[in-house]
């Protein structure tokens, strides 16, 4: 298997879902990967640092701006280059339109919403969640290159202690309708702390926190533990907080090292979203709450006399 | 004491009437444009395309689109749910010796059949009345069957447009054009997303409405063309599982009495049905006639209750819920029928108008054959080139002359027996049964669901709290109907958001899916209604009492399997 990671970054960083990816394909072989953009040659030994052996850069003025389009370029002769049969991508809106774009330029199949990957009697087989995520369903390719597209948050980022790896420039010729569209703003939404699919700790309120204005005792926590805030349906429902932060079944899905639920019943709705964090903390009133039942740590009690104090204590513990 | 109709929604069938708005260019043209993929749709497409390969010229006549089938759910069967003992009897006309009843997704024929009447603890057997007989008669899914009939109705060239719904009925000059579909991809409050995309004129030379039970654009129609009958139309709302089980179940249950009242001031009128879905599923569901006056009546809960029972919970045992759903049924009979079924360039089928025979719990068959007359009626006017208003009038014959007119009106007084009753046993019924309807004790009048008097009793205290394994709350219902509705969109529910406390109540309780909240108390003593539309099912009960359903966004709602 010759095996290509496409590697993300933001503000100088490569993002962590895409190390992720590019971890776990050097635990099934050798693996290379491509950085794209404005400053991806200084990545490149971040990249090798979780396993890539190879890294191709591009720094082209047609990849400056964050579009797809280009991107599919630069990958196709990549694949043509270097004989690549896999392609990897973690899941972001970028990843997710250069995928699709390439499955459509090379002809090739595209697994996405991946889970996991392995290699099973030399075949490669992927891990996809199905009948909401109750059961995997294995998938494979019938042709190469084999495209997949994997969930956030499915692989840890831990580096693999490889070597500085080879670098590789390229530059393709880009294709007329590749160079068409031009970015003439972009915006980001302000926001302290990491995004929610990122976050290694998430402190997530529901309407046990009484009123919208409560939430910044989940803001207080979540700042205090280094972690993102998010939110149930409910209330972003009743327009507490932003859908952005909503998690679960119509929301998003996480897995962060740590949740800490606040005044969330643990509604199977909100359950699917988050029952792969790795430890769970619920506080609630309502001793019957069904997110004791999926919790690793539950507290009854209220969340307004137990937070602020619990706020106090990290930020002494972290501040000494 | 407060009517929830004095309450009235927010929503007025002219806003959902329009003039094409495209460019003539932009309009997608069809042949025949079918409203709702359900066995009243689908038969009229399957019909169609039987017709329009005899008869090459017409379909000709009719474009590159000859039919197409407009459906909201995710796919055909997404949102059909019924028990459902199905009358062969359409089934076997629609598709003549081109497929048997065998070759149909079904679980087989009624293997035999039990009435009980309910106390808290014992079941009394009684014997089957005449109309609650089913020998001969078969159980399917109907969600299977719908996509089965999909798949047939593909197979004859109809184009079925999923996800997809049907906003506004467009009328030109008093004729029918066709509908224009929903908008997707707006935020709650109406603005546009990324993925905004404006809904299209769908203009077709006839419009079938058969949007089954609560049908949006149907209720349009027939206050547009004031088709209404002469009753008004009344609804019962129906909410049940598919259970996996241990042990298999050898016949059809039906159940009266416990856990429904008998006192006269509650109204509670209904029972519920066990069947056996093959070896190793069973359904179970409980039907309420939703004039019911009690606002703390929770149908869902009183499934959940019902479970409890010990001759129940013995079916149950080992078992597994793996699926869960609600819908309305209309229960108005034959005088709550429409004037006329049709109007110019349009169409009427199925329980969009009310074809369900109350006593006898049916209604499949009479959606089948109403829209396979629909097909022969529409098919009639297009290969004679032409469609006048008068031209469609022969489907209106059609069906006069057809069993659903003959079986409705042999039972169009039985609801003033009881009241108005899905289960109505006893002697009185059985003999309007057996003197085909000659039993005449002289019509009542009847009244909109909505305009019962409420009165609140503490009933809901006495639900069993959800234990996850046999009894469950609302919100792991919805779960269970598959239901993954996007939140950020327009609310699709049309009601007056303050209201008495007692309304409020009433729908907050009503709402099986859990979409209605009470809220903040004014100071006039009226309270604030919250909404979580995205839980909604679209079971239609909210408006038979008192408000008003419009289609979601197309995709939305429940995403039925096995229902």
């Amino acid at each position: 298997m010759a095996t290509l990671v496409f590697l993300e970054h933001h503000a100088g960083e490569l993002q962590k879902g895409s190390l992720g990816v590019l971890a776990k394909a050097a635990t099934l072989g050798d693996v290379s990967a491509v950085v794209t953009g404005e400053g991806a040659r200084a990545l490149a030994a971040e990249a090798g640092r979780f396993g890539a052996t190879k890294v191709w850069v591009c720094e082209d003025a047609e990849v400056a701006q964050p579009l797809p389009q280009p991107r599919i370029d630069v990958l196709a002769q990549v694949v043509a280059d270097g004989g690549y049969d896999t392609v990897l991508f973690a899941n972001s809106v970028l990843a997710a339109d250069v995928a699709a774009g390439l499955a459509a330029r090379l002809d090739a199949g595209l697994n996405w919403d991946l889970a996991d990957l392995e290699i099973r009697d030399g075949e490669v087989i992927g891990k996809r969640p199905a009948l909401q995520d109750s059961v995997y369903a294995d998938v494979g390719w019938t042709s190469t290159p084999r495209l997949a597209l994997f969930r956030a948050g499915s692989f840890d980022a831990t580096p693999a202690g490889g070597g500085e790896p080879e670098v590789v420039d390229v530059s393709p010729t880009y294709a007329p309708h590749s160079t068409a569209v031009k970015l003439v703003a972009q915006d980001a939404e302000e926001s302290s702390g990491p995004s929610i699919e990122d976050a290694d700790v998430i402190v997530a309120g529901g309407r046990g926190l009484g009123a919208p204005d409560n939430f910044t005792l989940a803001e207080e926590l979540a700042k205090a533990l280094g972690g993102a805030v998010g939110a149930t349906r409910a209330v972003v429902d009743a327009g507490w907080y932003p859908y952005s932060a909503q998690i679960g079944q119509t929301g998003k899905t996480v897995s962060p090292k740590l949740y800490v639920a606040l005044g969330i019943s643990g509604a199977i709705q909100h359950k699917v979203g988050m029952q792969s964090s790795g430890t769970i903390v619920a506080i609630n009133k309502d001793a019957n709450a069904p997110i004791f039942d999926f919790s690793d740590l539950g507290v009854v009690g209220d969340v307004h006399a137990i937070v602020p104090k619990l706020t106090e204590l990290i930020r002494q513990r972290r501040g000494s | 004491m407060s009517r929830a109709s004095n309450f009235p929604p927010p929503f007025s069938a002219r806003d959902y009437v329009a003039e094409p708005t495209d460019p003539a260019d932009e309009r997608i043209e069809v042949g025949v444009l079918i409203v709702g993929a359900g066995p009243a749709g689908l038969a009229c497409a399957i019909r169609l395309g039987q017709l329009l390969e005899e008869s090459p010229e017409t379909a000709e006549k009719l474009g590159d689109v000859p039919v197409a089938v407009l459906e909201k759910g995710k796919q055909p069967g997404s949102h059909l749910l019924s028990g459902a003992v199905v009358n062969p009897r359409a089934l076997q006309r629609l598709f003549r010796n081109r497929v048997r009843m065998d070759e149909l997704p079904s679980y087989g024929q009624v293997p035999g059949e039990s009435v009980y009447v309910l106390t808290r603890r014992a079941a009394l057997p009684i014997p089957p009345p005449p109309p609650m007989q089913n020998h001969g008669n078969w159980i399917f899914s109907l969600s299977q069957l719908g996509r089965f009939l999909g798949e047939q109705a593909e197979a004859g060239g109809a184009m079925i447009l999923p996800e997809t719904s049907a906003e506004q009925l467009l009328v030109s000059h008093g004729r029918v054009l066709g509908v224009r579909t929903g908008d997707k991809g707006r935020n709650r409050e109406g603005g546009e997303l990324g993925n905004f995309e404006p809904g299209s004129d769908l203009v077709a030379k006839v419009t079938v409405l058969a949007e089954g039970t609560q049908g949006h654009l149907t209720g349009v129609a027939l206050d547009r063309f004031d088709l209404r009958g002469s009753d008004p139309q009344v609804w019962e709302l129906a909410v049940k599982e598919v259970w996996k089980v241990a042990k298999p179940l050898d016949r059809v249950i039906h159940t009266m009495g416990w856990p429904l009242r008998t006192g006269k001031k509650f109204r509670e009128f209904g029972g519920s049905f066990i069947y056996p879905m093959g070896d190793d599923m069973v359904t179970i569901g409980l039907v309420v006639g939703l004039d019911y006056r009690d606002a703390s009546l929770s149908v869902h809960d009183l499934l959940q209750e019902l479970k409890t029972h010990p001759k129940i919970k013995k079916i149950l045992a080992g078992g597994e819920r793996v699926e869960w759903g609600a819908k309305t049924i209309p229960s108005g009979g034959f005088h709550a029928l429409p004037q006329r079924l049709h109007a110019p360039g349009l169409l009427l089928c199925g329980d969009g108008v009310g074809m369900v025979n109350v006593p006898r719990l049916k209604g499949i068959h009479y959606a089948i054959e109403s829209g396979r007359l629909a097909a022969e009626a529409a098919f009639r006017a297009l290969q004679r080139g032409e469609t006048p208003s008068s031209a469609l009038s022969s489907y209106d014959d059609a069906v006069r002359d057809s069993f659903i007119w003959s079986d409705l009106h042999e039972v169009r007084n039985m609801r003033q027996v009881f009241g108005r009753g899905f289960f109505v046993g006893g002697a009185l019924a059985s003999a309007m049964t057996i003197s085909k309807g000659r039993v005449e004790l002289g019509k009542m009048p009847a009244e909109p669901d909505a305009d019962q008097p409420l009165l609140v009793t503490d009933r809901d205290k006495s639900y069993p709290a959800p234990d996850g394994k046999l009894t469950f709350d609302k919100l792991s219902s919805v779960f269970a109907s598959g239901n993954k509705t996007r939140d950020d969109q327009p609310n699709h529910i049309r009601i007056e958001r303050r209201v008495p406390l007692e309304v409020a109540q009433l729908w907050a309780h009503m709402c099986p899916a859990q979409v209605y909240e009470v809220g903040q108390a004014d100071d006039d003593g009226t309270v604030l209604v919250e909404l979580a539309p995205s839980n909604c099912v679209q079971c239609g009960a909210i408006t038979a009492k008192g408000g008003r359903l419009t289609p979601p966004e197309g995709g939305s709602g429940p995403e039925y399997s096995v229902s």
